[in-house]
């Protein structure tokens, strides 16, 4: 609930109006020479950084747009880059 | 023969005082006692576009210009422009005339997927607060503005036209079409207390007369 | 008798106001609590304690404990302290059987032996047949309010979600000092009190600010200039719930007499907090601690200065710092008598309250500390020691004034994260680091003195407003240094209980706690204040650990003094007051959809049920099974509101690359003026998504989605192409069309008269997509679909023109005997065609291939990248996935409840949806089932919920059940 997540059109914003898509994992490998595991790694496995990662998100209350923060998940708070600031 | 007409999705309870046929709508120009204010106008028969391209700086809608960053609004002649986000906007004629959508498939019509509600006058935004986490009150935002968020728990597009003394302004919103009959509801009781009235196309015509005979005050 | 002419009353002695306790008639007046008018009516025992029924009292005024939790016009656990009275309000006691002052349960104080730390876990567990029993029995005499089950809360409730740039929470000097401050910058200020007035500690007191004012009136001055600030917006009478992350600030607020709510809830996004929620009392323990006639200091002195009731006749005080001693003072002016007045402190003492004191002659005794009180419903008299224990004496008196020395509210700083640490000078826990953009000023930082406190908010004020972005740097500065030449946090007392025993002792009221109760917590091995409030409770009350929060771990740490222990703080959680679940509920508007026809539907006597978002048409008749509705869909016509469904454009020149990402079908391979069934799936394969896909042109698309879809699939589009760049754009026309579906052997008949387009077989054929106009008039976009297995048109038009659309439909089909169906007819006809509706035949796990809808995805299209396929690619002759298959009951009249399991030893599968089928006079049904229970002529039993073991059986079948070479739809 109190999370604020600021989206690039928007502006900051509570973040109960944004969806959570996950950590940010690049664009989708090509299916040619997919194992189910490197698949796998690709749809479930998630680094769960206890610090700053990048994510998606999307601002399904407002304007609809999906974009990437930096999140610092140990105090869940959104952080200007991938470096941690404490 | 069933005469074929158009229809609101909501129903005021108030009593009608004045009426008008417009095309195949049967627009309320006035329901009785309506109240020195805050009002609530139903705007579902004015029409809307959506347009949507990469650049939207190529298309001139009624002969405008498409504001350029988001969130921003445009007033004049009675259409209201809005700029959604990088690749979108929406064409809002207020006015009691609409004109001929363009043919390029940039364009939906789209005046029935959402209902379109005027609420302003007194203590009006006393009445978004209740429904509402945004900040309308904003000082580095300058009326007109639009807002994208949720109202009364609602997704919505809301333009702050106009701010005044305290809490007195004007917002216009538009919802998904489903919502309309709840939305109102919601508006209506939160804005009890402050003696919200349901009231009539005249009253938000004569409203907009006036923002636009400040507005080109302004201009000029 | 109120004392009537005091300038710092708070009520208005000349307006009554009648409350009702227990049948009587109370007289109070305007501003009183229910605690206030109950107590000056000479009401001393306001309940009973959680466990051994000790009769309890006024304590403090801002409702710290359970002590006067009473039930107020039937809510129970009302606090009666932070309540006003209202007219005709009616009051109970609560957890007594009799009356508070007669308790039949009294008897339960002398039975504390039988009741250590954690007896409930440890005790009463063997032998384990006597644990319902035992359950039983505590549950009956412990507890505190009483709430019937079908209660229903009465009252209007509201919520409110202001934006500031600085919130200070608390209203006393140090807040409004802040909000000042911050409001020199033009900045938008909101502060929260919790009383129903400003003035916290100054609002009371008669002492000097300075040479012109008393501090009641620099109080009173400060919230004049707090209320005439423009952009300063002041919540009174609403007390801080919670703070979390970004400074977000919840509160609630009880509304004024006739105003336009009870209470309402408040979320406030500031950018800069400031916390200024001052002190507390820090209780003294001794035995009967808890006694009805103990109070504490501030509760005695507000009393009499803020509700003009004197608190008792004759008095002992035992305190531990200044205020008492002020108090001891104003108290005896006002005309009470002063016992004795005993100080915890050796010395320190303020000397001209030192001399004040002596002027009255009131007896003192330095380095002294109540006991033992004595009376068994009220004080009678009280035993003092000398700190050491070594002497005593014994003064008669109806009013005991005790308290310890204070301790700083600092529930809103660790709910926000704020590190807090011991300091040994003022005995406070302290913030040692604090959130970003948050600041804490006035008393909790240890400054007492009036200018300090005052001093000390501007400069957080100004800190505050020097977050949001105001060029105040000197201003800082100045403040600053001015604070640090006035006086600095003062050293407190530390003092924790009287040299007794603490069998009697209660360190936490609300749940009954005494110091032998920690003592043996901590002889269990319990050392960390935290583990043991958990223990023994403490501190987990509707006072929030008001009472024990700092004693607890003082007392922890004092008993540990062997191995050096400092003492650790308790953490407090949201709310941080009680708070009803209806203010949090607030005004609580159901929102849901309706659809354009939903008043003409009413009108022909559907019966509604929420279905998603939406309020749909469930059934039309009385009878749940639908039979009427099913056959006339059969055998002529039936009209269903079917505008819920999903409807999207699609358009851009990457439009169909977007499609191919989504759909496992190939959408590159569609022709004009057809149809397209397809579905999406998510990454593992799994359903989540069908519907049909039409090309209206190059670039343009229409498709329509599932009802509960349609609201996340532009997102899904949009999610699954991030990363691409592409150029298309999607419209969500969900709302903007509604739809009808006219279906059945005459729907042609009835259409064909009101269109002006050829609709024959040959012209429109099934699986064909057409646009044409109604009465020349509605435009509609028209599917030939057969979902319900009969000749059918879905017809979507403008939701403006859908109730005409309606009536000269059902006008055309009058001739036919059109009627409505409903949404349970539908399931009933499509379930007999075996068609599937996500969801219900199919879960989380269902990926394409179960559901056997393999045929739909195309396994050439790689470059793609189509969600799911991957996925699917691997699942392909997996074993261990249930299957979708058809049933029969060999009962025919006897179709199992949805959702019913399929047993053998083990559960095989799960009915998805079953009925009696009035079509084929048989009760068939599908079901998801283990792969080899999937094979046709399977025996299947079906456990259902109260079946009391009787199972019932069907046999696997082919699917579809109705008309399975699908002539009836293509006819």
């Amino acid at each position: 609930m109190a999370l604020t997540i600021s989206c690039p059109v928007c502006g900051k914003r509570n973040g109960y109006e944004f969806r959570y898509g996950g950590e940010d994992k690049g664009p989708r490998p090509d299916e040619k020479g997919l194992t189910p595991r490197t698949w796998c790694d690709y749809a479930h496995m998630n680094a769960c950084v206890a610090g700053v990662q990048k994510e998606w998100w999307c601002h399904k209350n407002g304007c609809g747009v999906w974009f990437t923060i930096h999140r610092n998940t140990l105090t869940n708070l959104e952080v200007d880059g991938p470096e941690v600031t404490s | 023969m069933i005469q074929i007409k158009k229809r609101s999705p909501i129903h005021f309870k108030a009593g009608i005082e004045k009426t008008e046929e417009r095309g195949r709508w049967t627009v309320v120009l006035a329901y009785k006692d309506e109240g020195p204010g805050p009002y609530l106008v139903d705007l579902s028969h004015k029409t809307r576009w959506d347009l949507q391209d990469k650049n939207l700086s190529g298309f001139n809608p009624l002969g405008r210009e498409v504001p350029v960053a988001p969130g921003a609004c445009h007033l004049q002649d009675g259409t209201l422009i809005y700029r959604m986000n990088r690749t979108q906007a929406v064409i809002w004629q207020l006015n009691a005339a609409a004109a001929e959508m363009p043919g390029e498939s940039a364009y939906t019509n789209v005046s029935d997927v959402s209902v379109g509600l005027a609420l302003f006058g007194r203590n009006a935004l006393a009445v978004v607060e209740k429904l509402c986490a945004l900040d309308f009150h904003d000082p580095r935002q300058k009326p007109p503005f639009l807002l994208q968020g949720p109202f009364s728990h609602i997704p919505c597009h809301l333009v702050l036209m106009e701010r005044g003394q305290g809490h007195d302004g004007a917002l216009l919103l538009t919802c998904s079409r489903g919502y309309a009959d709840s939305m109102a509801h919601a508006i209506l009781d939160a804005g009890d207390e402050f003696g919200l009235r349901a009231a009539g196309e005249q009253r938000f015509n004569d409203w907009l007369e006036r923002l636009s005979g400040h507005q080109r005050q302004v201009d000029r | 008798m109120r004392l009537e002419r005091l300038p710092t009353l708070r009520v208005n002695p000349s307006e009554q106001c009648t409350v009702n306790y227990h049948g009587k008639s109370y007289q109070g007046v305007a501003g009183d609590t229910v605690a206030t008018a109950l107590y000056a009516n000479g009401v001393r025992v306001f309940g009973r304690s959680l466990k051994y029924h000790r009769p309890r009292g006024l304590y403090s005024l801002d409702g710290e404990c359970s002590n006067t939790c009473m039930a107020v016009d039937g809510i129970p656990n009302v606090r009666a302290e932070n309540t006003l009275a209202k007219n005709g309000m009616r009051v109970a006691a609560q957890n007594v059987i009799g009356s508070a002052d007669f308790d039949w349960m009294g008897f339960m104080d002398k039975a504390d032996w039988l009741m250590p730390a954690g007896f409930y876990y440890r005790t009463l567990h063997k032998p384990a047949r006597l644990w319902p029993l035992a359950l039983r029995q505590v549950r009956k005499a412990a507890g505190l309010g009483k709430i019937s089950p079908d209660f229903k809360m009465k009252g209007r409730f509201s919520e409110i979600y202001p934006t500031a740039d600085v919130c200070v929470i608390g209203g006393g000097p140090a807040g409004m000092s802040a909000a000042l401050a911050a409001a020199e910058s033009n900045l938008r200020v909101i502060l929260l009190e919790a009383r129903p007035w400003l003035g916290g500690c100054f609002d009371y007191r008669v002492s000097a600010f300075d040479a012109e004012k008393k501090l009641f009136e620099r109080g009173r001055e400060l919230a004049a200039r707090v209320e005439a600030a423009a952009n300063i917006r002041v919540f009174k009478h609403a007390p801080n719930v919670g703070i979390y992350n970004n400074n977000l600030v919840t509160a609630f607020q009880i509304g004024p007499p006739d105003g336009a709510y009870d209470e309402r809830y408040i979320e406030i996004r500031a950018t800069s907090v400031v916390v200024a929620t001052g002190c507390i009392e820090r209780p003294l323990l001794f035995e009967n601690n808890e006694r009805p006639g103990v109070m504490q200091v501030g509760c005695a002195h507000r009393l009499a200065r803020t509700y003009g009731v004197m608190p008792g006749r004759r008095a002992v005080f035992s305190i531990g710092h200044d205020m008492g001693l002020e108090a001891a003072i104003d108290l005896c002016d006002l005309g009470m008598e002063i016992a004795c007045v005993a100080d915890i402190r050796d010395d320190g003492q303020a000397p001209d309250l030192l001399m004040a004191l002596a002027e009255r002659r009131i007896p003192f005794l330095k380095g002294w500390v109540a006991a033992r009180t004595h009376g068994a419903k009220q004080v009678k008299k009280v035993t003092l020691r000398s700190i050491e224990g070594s002497v005593k004496r014994q003064f008669e008196c109806d009013l005991l004034v005790a308290s310890a020395g204070f301790t700083p509210l600092t529930g809103a700083l660790t709910m926000a994260q704020a590190r807090l640490r011991y300091d040994a000078h003022t005995g406070y826990f302290m913030p040692t680091q604090l959130p970003a953009k948050m600041h804490v000023a006035g008393t909790m930082t240890g400054r007492n003195h009036p200018l300090s406190i005052e001093a000390s908010g501007r400069l957080a004020g100004l800190r505050a407003a020097a977050d949001c972005g105001a060029d105040n740097a000197d201003a800082v500065t100045v403040a600053d240094t001015h604070l640090g030449r006035l006086p600095g946090p003062e050293r407190g007392t530390k003092l924790v209980t009287a040299p007794v025993k603490g069998r009697k002792s209660f360190i936490c009221f609300d749940e009954d706690t005494t110091v032998k109760n920690i003592k043996q917590a901590i002889d269990m091995g319990f050392d960390v204040p935290e583990l043991i409030k958990r223990f023994t409770s403490a501190g987990t009350g509707p006072g929030q650990g008001g009472i024990p929060g700092h004693n607890l771990p003082l007392f922890t740490a004092r008993y540990q003094a062997l191995s050096g222990a400092t003492p650790l703080p308790t953490v407090a959680r949201a709310p941080l007051v009680p708070t009803l679940v209806a203010t949090y509920a607030g005004a609580h508007h159901d929102m849901c959809k309706r659809t354009p026809l939903d008043e003409l539907q009413k009108r022909d006597g559907g019966v509604f049920r929420r279905i998603g978002v939406w309020q749909r048409a469930r059934y039309f008749s009385e009878d749940l099974s639908c039979r009427e509705e099913v056959l006339n869909v059969r055998n002529n016509v039936g009209m269903l509101d079917g505008s819920t469904l999903g409807k999207f454009r699609l358009h851009g020149p990457d439009a169909l690359k977007a499609l191919q990402r989504v759909y496992v079908g190939n959408m590159a391979k569609m022709s004009p003026g057809k149809i397209k069934y397809s579905a999406m799936c998510n990454e593992d394969g799994c359903v989540i998504d069908d519907g049909v896909v039409v090309k209206l042109s190059e670039n343009e698309y229409y498709f329509t989605t599932s009802t509960a879809r349609a609201g996340e699939t532009a997102e899904w589009f949009r999610y699954h192409t991030r990363y691409d760049g592409w150029d298309y754009h999607i419209v969500n026309l969900t709302d903007g069309l509604g739809v009808v579906n006219i279906s059945g052997p005459n729907a042609r008949k009835v259409l064909q008269k009101v269109v002006d387009a050829d609709i024959s077989n040959e012209a429109f054929p099934f699986g064909g997509y057409r646009e044409f106009t109604v009465q020349g008039a509605i435009p509609v976009r028209a599917m030939r679909l057969g979902f319900v297995g009969e000749l059918s048109y879905e017809l979507h038009a403008p939701a403006a023109c859908m109730v005409s659309l309606w009536e000269i439909l059902t006008e055309a089909g009058k001739e036919f005997g059109i009627r409505n169906f409903g949404v349970e007819a539908q399931n009933v006809l499509r379930m007999e065609k075996c068609h599937i509706i996500l969801g219900v035949e199919s879960e989380q796990r269902t990926n394409l291939l179960d559901l056997g809808l393999g045929f739909l995805w195309d396994r050439h299209k790689t470059d793609t990248k189509t969600v799911g396929t991957v996925a699917l690619r691997q699942a392909e002759g997996d074993p261990n996935h249930f299957r979708l298959v058809g049933i029969e009951m060999e009962n025919p009249e006897r179709a199992p409840r949805d959702g019913s399991i399929i047993v053998d030893r083990r559960i095989r599968g799960y009915v998805c949806t079953a009925r009696r089928s009035f079509s084929l006079n048989r009760a068939v049904g599908m079901a998801l089932v283990e792969a080899e229970s999937a094979g046709v002529g399977t025996r299947l039993e079906i456990f259902e919920d109260e079946c009391d073991g009787r199972r019932l059986a069907a046999r696997v079948v082919p699917m579809p059940f109705y008309d399975p070479p699908g002539n009836r739809m293509r006819m």
